[in-house]
């Protein structure tokens, strides 16, 4: 038993380090990586359970990847499976982007790369409005919402408030909308 | 000390943030106030955590704390970063099916997310100020040019980032001065 252990939590750590080098955009690709590895190939997990994996990774804060990870590691390996995943899946990334910043830095004031670094700049705003259509689809419910992000919106433009206290700030307030919303359908 | 401010700044971000984008008006917020980066750097470490593999705020974890103090310091960024994984999320797998049907963290998030997206709205305000600036009447009409093509590509065309950011690349070299 505790040599399946093992050879279990060695598993997850070889494949979420082949995890780590192709997840690119975002949370969603490594789920797509453990469907197809772990639910389709080898069976640890059903979809459902992916699924909860999921929408919990989601609605805890940190990085959705992390989180995921964290999740079926601890569900198919106890901590040591959880450590494994995480680390795993981080160390990849974390070599590359050591090496990246490395060549970055050398080359940042070289003017072919400058120029370069200023198209890649102006496709920044265009990424995040692109980001920003999609969140709006799954994030703006009702008239509440949308009161807290133009509120979020000018504490963050105007106002010197820390964005973390902002975000604090909106859990409050979602706290106590769903607080009252509920004890008025009751009575 | 650096390294542990790294490590707080980013173990703040992490608590805060709920994925992807959502992190980067926190990190924009500690760097700039930190003075560890200019508002064009965060531009540059948003292009470059798309373009590299792993969880975006890994990525500018391990940038910004390498560019301020070394592998050190990245290690100490990316600790930050990875803590509320280790912690809170390490807990809700431990009572998964408990944590499943929490209602409290379902209705925090219910403020959460609009907050995000007015606080990514906010971002886009400030980078456009940065990215966008120039010399001919305080715009660079090349960067707006490019910013116009990139926004069609990936909302209409439904581009991939890493390809619209390698075309935008390429169309600064060209039309760059």
């Amino acid at each position: 038993m505790k040599n399946d252990r093992s050879g279990r939590v060695l598993d997850i750590f070889l494949t979420f380090l082949k995890f780590g080098c192709f997840t690119f955009g975002g949370g969603w690709s490594i789920i797509a990586q453990i469907q197809k590895e772990y639910v389709g190939k080898k069976h640890w997990i059903t979809d459902e359970e992916l699924l909860d994996f999921t929408s919990v990774g989601r609605s805890v804060p940190g990085l959705m990847i992390g989180n995921t990870s964290v999740l079926f590691g601890y569900q198919t390996g106890g901590v040591p499976g959880a450590l494994a995943a995480l680390f795993g899946v981080a160390l990849p990334p974390f070599f590359i982007m050591i090496a990246v910043t490395f060549i970055y830095s050398l080359v940042k004031d070289n003017a072919y790369v400058d120029r370069a670094m200023m198209g890649v700049r102006a496709a920044v705003v265009p990424i995040i409005i692109s980001a920003l259509i999609k969140l709006f689809k799954s994030g703006m419910k009702d008239l509440f919402c949308y009161l807290i992000a133009i509120g979020a919106l000018a504490l963050s433009l105007f106002t010197p408030i820390n964005n973390v206290l902002i975000v604090v700030l909106g859990a409050a307030a979602g706290l106590i909308y769903m607080e009252v919303k509920e004890r008025h359908a009751v009575s | 000390m650096l390294y542990l401010e790294l490590f707080l700044s980013f173990l703040m971000i992490g608590f805060t943030s709920f994925g992807g984008m959502s992190m980067i008006p926190l990190i924009n917020d500690q760097m700039l106030s930190h003075g560890w980066m200019t508002s064009q750097e965060v531009a540059d470490i948003v292009a470059i955590a798309e373009m590299t593999p792993g969880p975006m705020g890994l990525n500018c974890a391990t940038f910004a704390g390498s560019r301020t103090a070394g592998i050190l310091g990245a290690a100490s960024a990316s600790l930050g970063v990875i803590t509320p994984s280790l912690t809170v999320c390490l807990l809700a797998a431990m009572f998964l099916t408990r944590f499943k049907e929490n209602r409290l963290m379902g209705n925090a998030l219910y403020g959460i997310r609009p907050v995000c997206i007015g606080m990514i709205a906010a971002i886009i305000v400030q980078q456009a100020r940065t990215n966008y600036a120039g010399t001919l009447l305080g715009i660079s009409w090349q960067a707006i040019l490019i910013g116009m093509i990139a926004l069609v590509l990936l909302v209409r065309f439904q581009w991939n980032v890493p390809k619209t950011i390698l075309v935008s690349a390429i169309l600064g070299l060209l039309l760059g001065r």
